[in-house]
C-alpha cells in the first residue's frame, strides 16, 4: 500500500518529505513543533547518556577486578568472605556463572516459549472474543507479580510439588545425565528454578505474540481458508510466516528477562559455582544475578568489584541477545509484504 | 456526564493522596528534638530514657540480632514515643560494610571489626570504631531425624559432617557419641546459608578451635566451604525452614531462629541459657583494637570445653559505633539507645523477645564506661 501524501496544510511540510531535509523544513513551522522536537530528541539523548553511564560505571568498577592477580590479591583471597578464594583469575570465576545463567535461561525458554506462543495463538485465533479479552488481561496480570513473590511461591508450592517427580525421574530415568546425581530432598533444584522462570517470562512472550498474531492481514487468512485450508493449516500458512520475526524478537525479550532474573532464582535454587547439567540435585550452577544478590552484602571492596565485573559480563550477554534479536527482525522481510506461501497440500482435485 | 466527571476527579484525588502519603519520608537520623538525655546517676534503664528524644536510627547487619533489636526498640519506644529503629538484617558482613562507608548509625555484627576493616573505618571515622557487645546467644546444631529424638555430637563428628567426611546417619562416629547404638541409615543433608553469616563465623571459630584436625577449612569463615549435596538457602530463616522440611537434614542456626527445630547437644552439653551464660563467664576474653574503650573479644574454646556446664558454641554479637559521631543528633540517639540496651531493663526486654541470654553485669559495666566516652 502506498502512502497517500497528506493534504498540504498551511505552514506544514508534506508528511512524506522524510529525512533530515524534511526535518529542517518543519523548523520553519510553529514554535510548538520545535519544542516538541527538542523534548523528544532530548529524551532520546537522555536514554543514550544513561546507557553509556551504566556501561562506563560497570567498566570502571570492574577493571580492577579483571586485571588483578587473583592468586596474590589480599582482598580476593580473604577467607572470611571467601567466595573468591582459590580462583586464579577472573575468567575462572565467571565461567561457571556464565554457564549457569545461560543454561537456566535456556531451560526456562524451552519450557516457557512454546506454552506462551500457544496461549497467544489461542487468544488471537481460537478463543471467543470475550474470553480472549479476559485471558489476555489475566496473562498481563502475571507480569505485575513481583519476583520476590515468585520466589516465595517457588519455595512454598513448586519445590514440594516437584518432589515426587524428582524421585521418579531420578529412579527410572537416572541414566540420562540430566536426571542423574543424588536427588535434592528439599527440592532446591534447577528444575524448580527454571519452571518458575518459565512462568515469569510467559506474560512477555504472550503479550507481544498476541499483538503480532492479531496483525496478520486478514486477507491472507481468508485466502488460505478460501483455498480449503483447515484452521490449523491456515495458521501454519498465513499466520506463522508473517509472525516469524516478531515471535523471535518476543522470545528473545523473554530470554532477556530470564537472564537478568535475580530474587526468584536466589531464593529457590541451591547455588554452587560449578558446571553441571544435572537438574535434580542440590549442586546447581549459580546464575550471575543471583550470585550478586547472595554475595554482595558480605563482600569486601575487591570482591564487590569482582561481582560488578560479573555484572558487566551479564550486561554484554544481554546486549548481544538484544542485538541478535534486532538483526533477525531486520534481516527477515518486512511484515506486510506478501511472502511466497507453499500451496496447501489439499489441492482442488 | 456528571457521574464520570465526579468519578474522574475523585480518582485523581484518591491517587494523588495515596502518592503523597507514600512520599512522606522518615528521614534517617534527623531527630526532631536534639536534646540529649540526661540520666542521673541513680536512674537506669527505662527511667533513664529521655521521653522527648525522637528520631530514626538507620542500622543493620547481623540477622541473629533481629529479634533482640525488635525487643530493645519496642521497649525504648514505650518511653520515647518519637523513636524509630530501622534495622536491616542483611548479614554481619553487609552491616560492617555499611558502617565503614558511613550509612548506618550503628552496625550489628556477630564478629568484631577485623584489622583490615579497622583501617578502612579510619577513613570515615578518624577517631576509630568501637565494638560494643549487646547480644549473647548460642549457635544451635539443628537437625531433623525422626529416628533420633535426642542427639549428642562431639566437635570432631560435627567437623566431619560439615566437611563432607560423614554422609550417613548410621556412621559409627555418630553412634560413638550416642552410647554406641547406630541410627538407621539415612542420607545426611547439610543445610547452610548461601549468603555471608556471622553465625557461621562463630561456628567455624569453634570447629577450628576444637576440631582442627578434622576441620581444615579455617576459622572465622562467613560461609561454609561447598561440599557435594550441600543445600544452600538464602537467609537464616530459610535455613531453619529447610531443615524442618528435609528428613535427615542438619545445619547451624542461631538459637533465636530455632523455633520448632530440635537442637543436638554438643560435646555433651545441651543448648540452654545457663550453658551459654557459663560459656561467656568461663571463656570470653576482651582483646581490644587500637581504639580506647573498644570491647571486642574472643572465646577460648579449650577453656569452655573444659567446663562441663558451658555450652561450647556461644555467639556474642556487637553493635559497632564510631568513637566520635559525625553529627550530634545521631550520637544522642544511638548512645541513649545503647545505654538502654546495656541496662538491666534493656537486657530483659531483649532476652524476652529473642529468648537470648542477658549479658553478665561485668560486661555491662564496661559497656556503660565505654559509652560515656563516646563523643
Amino acid at each position: 500500500m502506498t502512502a497517500t501524501p497528506a493534504a498540504a496544510k498551511p505552514g506544514r511540510a508534506p508528511r512524506n518529505a522524510g529525512g533530515p531535509a524534511g526535518l529542517r523544513a518543519q523548523h520553519a513551522s510553529k514554535a510548538g513543533d520545535r519544542v516538541f522536537l527538542g523534548l523528544s530528541s532530548g529524551a532520546a539523548w537522555l536514554i543514550l547518556v544513561i546507557l553509556a553511564g551504566v556501561a562506563v560505571f560497570l567498566i570502571v568498577k570492574a577493571a580492577p577486578a579483571i586485571a588483578a592477580n587473583w592468586s596474590d590479591d589480599a582482598g580476593l583471597q580473604d577467607t572470611t568472605s571467601g567466595f573468591t578464594l582459590g580462583y586464579e583469575n577472573f575468567w575462572q570465576y565467571v565461567g561457571p556463572l556464565l554457564f549457569g545463567t545461560i543454561w537456566a535461561s535456556f531451560l526456562a525458554l524451552l519450557m516457557g516459549a512454546p506454552v506462551a506462543i500457544g496461549i497467544a495463538l489461542f487468544i488471537s485465533h481460537y478463543a471467543p472474543r470475550r474470553l480472549s479479552g479476559v485471558l489476555g488481561y489475566l496473562v498481563d496480570l502475571l507480569a505485575a507479580v513481583p519476583s520476590v513473590v515468585f520466589g516465595l511461591w517457588g519455595i512454598v508450592v513448586i519445590r514440594p510439588f516437584l518432589g515426587p517427580l524428582n524421585e521418579f525421574l531420578n529412579t527410572y530415568l537416572g541414566w540420562i545425565p540430566l536426571f542423574g546425581g543424588s536427588v535434592a530432598q528439599g527440592g532446591s533444584t534447577l528444575l524448580a528454578g527454571a519452571i518458575v522462570l518459565a512462568v515469569m517470562i510467559l506474560p512477555i512472550i504472550t503479550s507481544i505474540g498476541r499483538e503480532i498474531f492479531l496483525q496478520t492481514p486478514s486477507l491472507h487468512e481468508e485466502a488460505a481458508l478460501a483455498l480449503g485450508a483447515t484452521k490449523w493449516e491456515m495458521i501454519r500458512l498465513a499466520v506463522f510466516p508473517y509472525a516469524r520475526s516478531g515471535i523471535i524478537s518476543a522470545v528473545l525479550l523473554g530470554l532477556g528477562r530470564a537472564l537478568g532474573e535475580t530474587m526468584a532464582v536466589a531464593m529457590i535454587v541451591s547455588p554452587k559455582l560449578i558446571v553441571s547439567f544435572e537438574l535434580l540435585t542440590n549442586d546447581n550452577p549459580a546464575t550471575i544475578a543471583s550470585n550478586i544478590a547472595n554475595k554482595f552484602g558480605g563482600a569486601n571492596e575487591m570482591q564487590a568489584d569482582a561481582l560488578i565485573a560479573t555484572g558487566l559480563c551479564l550486561f554484554v550477554v544481554s546486549f548481544a541477545v538484544n542485538f541478535l534479536a534486532r538483526a533477525i527482525v531486520g534481516r527477515s522481510s518486512r511484515p506486510g509484504r506478501l511472502r511466497r506461501v507453499k500451496s496447501p497440500s489439499a489441492k482442488a482435485a | 456526564m456528571q457521574i464520570t466527571r465526579i468519578g474522574a476527579l475523585s480518582a485523581i484525588v484518591l491517587a494523588g493522596g495515596l502518592a503523597l502519603a507514600g512520599c512522606a519520608s522518615t528521614p534517617s537520623t534527623t531527630p526532631t528534638d536534639g536534646s540529649s538525655p540526661a540520666p542521673t546517676s541513680a536512674a537506669s534503664g527505662l527511667d533513664a530514657i529521655d521521653p522527648t528524644l525522637s528520631g530514626t536510627i538507620t542500622a543493620g547487619g547481623s540477622s541473629a540480632q533481629v529479634a533482640a533489636q525488635n525487643g530493645y526498640s519496642a521497649a525504648f519506644k514505650s518511653v520515647a514515643t518519637g523513636f524509630t529503629l530501622n534495622y536491616n538484617p542483611e548479614g554481619s558482613g553487609g552491616g560492617r560494610g555499611h558502617f565503614i562507608d558511613g550509612s548506618y548509625g550503628f552496625a550489628g555484627s556477630d564478629a568484631p571489626l577485623s584489622a583490615d576493616e579497622v583501617t578502612k573505618a579510619a577513613a570515615t571515622y578518624p577517631d576509630g570504631a568501637l565494638d560494643i557487645p549487646v547480644y549473647l546467644d548460642g549457635v544451635a546444631v539443628a537437625y531433623n531425624n525422626k529416628d533420633a529424638s535426642t542427639l549428642n555430637l562431639s566437635a570432631s563428628t560435627i567437623a566431619k559432617i560439615f566437611s563432607g567426611a560423614i554422609t550417613d546417619w548410621s556412621d559409627p562416629a555418630i553412634a560413638a557419641d550416642n552410647g554406641g547404638t547406630a541410627l538407621p541409615s539415612k542420607k545426611i543433608t547439610v543445610v547452610t546459608r548461601s549468603d555471608s553469616s556471622g553465625t557461621m563465623q562463630n561456628f567455624t571459630n569453634y570447629l577450628a578451635g576444637l576440631a582442627g584436625s578434622d576441620w581444615t577449612a579455617g576459622a572465622n569463615l562467613g560461609q561454609l566451604p561447598s561440599i557435594p549435596g550441600m543445600d544452600l538457602q538464602k537467609g537464616g530463616a530459610a535455613v531453619a525452614t529447610e531443615i524442618q522440611a528435609v528428613d535427615g537434614a542438619i545445619g547451624g542456626v542461631d538459637h533465636s531462629a530455632l523455633g520448632d527445630l530440635v537442637a543436638a547437644s554438643v560435646d555433651g552439653v545441651a543448648l540452654t541459657n545457663d550453658g551459654i551464660a557459663n560459656a561467656m563467664a568461663t571463656g570470653f576474653a576482651i582483646k581490644p583494637n587500637a581504639t580506647p574503650g573498644d570491647l571486642s573479644g574472643a572465646f577460648d574454646y579449650a577453656k569452655i570445653h573444659a567446663d562441663t556446664t558451658a555450652y561450647p558454641i556461644p555467639l556474642l554479637s556487637y553493635a559497632i559505633i564510631p568513637a566520635k559521631f559525625k553529627d550530634a543528633s545521631t550520637k544522642d540517639l544511638v548512645v541513649a539507645y545503647l545505654t538502654f540496651i546495656a541496662s538491666a531493663d534493656g537486657q530483659k526486654a531483649g532476652s524476652t523477645a529473642a529468648k537470648s541470654v542477658p549479658l553478665p553485669d561485668s560486661i555491662l559495666e564496661q559497656v556503660n564506661a565505654t559509652l560515656a566516652t563516646v563523643k
